[in-house]
């Protein structure tokens, strides 16, 4: 048995679906696609039911990514039944989805969520007229009481005939349906599809487009438009008589002080500063500890061995990477995870987006673009997938290009770890400065030059709630493996490779090959080259190989400040990491990626040379 | 009710003589209705005979308060009717005033009522909301708190999602926040949409009735 979890965003799927499949979930990405898609096993009277968590949509009709996955799954028809969630306390809407989702004919159970939440807010819901409008089970739930849930199984299990939901179109488009099903033999369900510009029959869509093209010249609507207004009517009957409204309770609009400019802009920002300010604080801390445990219980333990000199290279440059990768994955990244995932869970992200949209408008996109920009933060790895939130290829271009300029954890590491500890706070903020400096000013030339159409945002602003403390957990802990598992290895074999050309000697010979013009161009010894180059593994390597070729933790005493400033300004600027690279090449190919990897490394050597002509 | 040819003539005297301000000759009135002085003049006797119009010296008339009432009411009909006809059903103006003159006769003082408040909810809306005279009024002319109705939406191809959220021709939308820099949050169905500046440029709205 396989059934599919379908409704819009944000109306308490995933913790329905957490809540029913419990541990056991396999993340993968729908084939050929890169939007994720969860499957998790319940087992429902000795019996193994398969479940699988579909993206949140609002509609069946649209071309982004997540639309197009959920069309094309159900298009295969390879599941038992489907169960929609939808929200009551939003009824109307999400009834416009499931009515789509009705008219592919597959048995389907409804399930009105959030029940607990409409009872606050005085509505009473009779699913009666869902059953009998619609001819299918209806269960009440409150998902984050977990109420009701256990329900949802039997009823998916008892469902075995597709809705019978008709809904009534405009007569212009029941003349069409007649038409194409005359000529072609098509369903219902085809016609409305074929005239909305969807199918895989050359003909009948043909037919379809020149019917569309005469109901458009005698509307002054679209047919699509007429359709969806068909929908979306028939759901507001549907939903008219479902939800009887019995008192309108007096509620709180935590929107009234969010979305607006003042006091909305200033809480925007101290969220964003506060953020930082804590992974900065309670990561570096953690850092410390994991760092100094593994120093005492692994590194010394290790080389009080006394293995041979190649094995124990071989050993410590290990131990060096893991220390390294965990060092950084827990404290700086998992705990950004958990913020992000806060925010995004709580519907704050949806705010701060609708804010922030002029803002980014300026530097060509939409408001959209402040999520990666702000995960970018915490690493440039996801954030370089979210950017497929943005839907012109003109606004992924730029976006791809401020992420991987974007100080993630990592460089955050070199800045804390280099700059403030050996220089002082008041540079590291410096270092900050130049950096979104050069980001404003990288968008705003990208802004004028990219090539493509300006598309703006429509997004739903996702009601405010408290977050859910297991999901957030689940999803940073998903995103943190993601990074483990994209990270981790090539960390160890870089660590490998840079542990065996040291020992045989090779470094040194590259050392004193590009001493002269690292001394010229930045003022900086030859080791710190391949300090660089071994940052473009894992940006924070550059700190720790940095550490290991001066031969000493206390840079300080090998290294002027100036030196120090400048090498972390390099550091930061140059060359996204080899895990950036890959998803780069993935979402935005491989011209971009040698752009954008050409123009940072020019960036990077060229601030450096300033700041060393300027200040020495 | 009168005949309509008594309609007629003291709609013609009603418009010759600039809604009753002065006294109209035969000649004005045979000449504006297009007939003979003779047939007019025998139908002005029995107007007058009825107290709907008063001699004023030599073969001039003019209006009697009962007459000028009937001419109005009927003269309002006609306007109402040729703006009907030419605005709403898009018919030539001379063809559009002929056809009035026909039907101002037959119809009630109701239907002409509620003809006339149906075209001013149609037609002067987006004039109503007061702040873009001479275009058409989009979402970034309406004020926080405005309740609008959509009534247009260029470029329909291009924002499939605003269908999908339920924005569409038609339908009542409330403007919940405007950003200075002109960002909106709509309420549609419950739900806040927020759009930027240049969709919302795009989505033309009417006030509601």
């Amino acid at each position: 048995m396989r059934f599919a979890l379908i409704g819009n965003p944000s109306v308490g799927k995933s913790l329905i679906f957490n809540q029913l499949t419990g541990l056991g979930v396999e993340v993968s990405n729908y084939p050929g696609t890169t939007v994720e898609l969860q499957r998790g096993n319940t087992c429902f009277q000795r019996e193994i039911v398969e479940l699988v968590d579909l993206p949140g949509v609002y509609s069946l009709e649209g071309s982004s990514d997540e639309e197009t996955l959920v069309r094309r799954f159900l298009e295969q028809q390879d599941i038992d039944a489907v169960i929609v969630v939808v929200n009551v306390t939003r009824l109307e809407r999400n009834l416009y989805l499931l009515l789509q989702v009705a008219e592919y004919g597959l048995p389907m159970v409804v399930v009105l969520n959030m029940a607990d939440e409409a009872a606050k807010r005085g509505l009473e819901i009779d699913p009666g007229p869902i059953r009998d409008l619609l001819g299918v089970e209806a269960v009440q739930t409150a998902a984050s009481q977990g109420k009701n849930i256990d329900r949802i199984i039997p009823a998916a299990l008892a469902a075995s005939s597709p809705s019978m939901a008709d809904i009534p179109y405009d007569h212009h488009i029941e003349a069409a349906v007649r038409s194409l099903g005359k000529m072609f033999g098509a369903d219902r369900k085809e016609s409305i599809r074929a005239l909305l510009g969807f199918g895989d029959n050359p003909e009948l869509l043909e037919a379809a487009r020149t019917i569309s093209d005469e109901i458009e010249s005698r509307h002054r609507m679209t047919v699509a438009q007429i359709i969806a207004a068909n929908r979306h009517n028939f759901a507001h009957k549907i939903a008219d008589l479902t939800i009887k409204e019995e008192t309108e309770l007096p509620q709180t609009d935590p929107d009234s002080i969010l979305t607006r400019m003042i006091p909305g802009m200033p809480i925007l920002l101290g969220i964003l500063i506060g953020m930082l300010l804590v992974v900065f604080i309670v990561g570096s801390f953690l850092e410390e500890m994991i760092v100094g445990f593994f120093e005492v219980y692994a590194m010394q333990p290790f080389i009080a061995l006394g293995l041979p000199p190649l094995v124990e290279e071989l050993g410590v440059s290990i131990l060096l990477a893991l220390q390294a990768g965990l060092g950084i994955a827990f404290p700086y990244v998992f705990l950004f995870y958990i913020i992000i995932s806060v925010l995004e869970d709580s519907g704050y992200m949806t705010r701060a987006a609708f804010l922030a949209d002029n803002a980014m408008h300026r530097v060509g996109m939409h408001g959209g673009a402040v999520i990666p920009l702000t995960l970018a933060f915490g690493c440039n790895v996801p954030a370089i997938m979210g950017i497929r939130l943005l839907r012109s290829r003109r606004e992924r271009i730029i976006a791809s290009f401020l992420v991987t300029m974007v100080p993630c954890s990592a460089r955050t590491v070199i800045i804390a770890g280099i700059v403030a500890s050996f220089v002082g706070i008041g540079a590291a903020f410096s270092v900050y400065a130049i950096v979104f400096l050069l980001i404003l000013a990288t968008g705003l030339v990208l802004s004028r030059v990219t090539p493509g159409e300006r598309f703006g945002m429509i997004m739903e602003m996702v009601p405010l709630r408290w977050p859910d403390p297991k999901l957030v957990m689940k999803k940073a802990w998903s995103r943190l493996s993601e990074f483990l598992f994209i990270a981790m290895p090539l960390l160890l074999a870089g660590s490998v490779v840079l542990g065996l050309l040291e020992f045989f000697g090779v470094m040194a010979l590259f050392e004193e090959l590009v001493e002269p013009y690292t001394m010229a161009l930045l003022g900086l010894p030859g080791y710190s080259a391949t300090a660089l180059t071994f940052g473009i593994l894992r940006k924070e390597m550059a700190f720790e190989t940095l550490a290991i070729l001066a031969g000493t933790a206390d840079l300080g005493a090998v290294l002027s400040s100036l030196q120090l400033y400048i090498f972390a300004v390099v550091t930061v600027l140059f060359v996204p990491c080899l895990a950036t690279i890959t998803v780069l090449l993935r979402e935005v190919g491989s011209r971009i990626t040698l752009a954008i990897t050409v123009y940072t490394v020019a960036l990077g050597l060229l601030i450096g040379g300033l700041i060393h002509h300027l200040l020495s | 009710m009168l005949p309509s040819t008594f309609e007629d003539y003291l709609e013609a005297i009603l418009t010759i003589t600039d809604n009753g301000g002065r006294a109209a000759a035969l000649e004005e009135i045979a000449a504006a209705l297009g007939i003979g002085k003779e047939i007019a003049g025998t139908t002005v006797a029995s107007l007058v005979e009825e107290g709907y119009l008063e001699r004023a010296g030599g073969d001039a008339v003019r209006l009697t308060g009962k007459g000028l009432s009937v001419a109005s009411q009927v003269a309002r009909k006609h306007r109402v009717l040729q703006c009907f006809l030419t605005e709403m059903l898009g018919v030539d103006a001379d063809a559009a005033s002929k056809e009035a003159c026909t039907l101002e006769h037959g119809i009630s003082d109701e239907t002409i009522e509620r003809l006339s408040s149906y075209m001013d909810g149609a037609q002067s809306p987006p004039g109503r909301l007061g702040r873009c005279r001479g275009r058409d009024c989009t979402l970034l002319d309406c004020k926080e708190g405005d309740t609008v109705r959509v009534a247009m939406m260029r470029g329909p191809r291009r924002h499939r999602r605003l269908l999908d959220l339920g924005i569409f021709p038609g339908e009542v939308v409330q403007i919940r926040r405007k950003l200075p820099n002109q960002s909106v949050v709509v309420r549609v169905k419950g739900c806040d949409i927020a759009i930027s500046p240049e969709i919302a440029r795009s989505i033309i709205v009417e006030s509601c009735p």
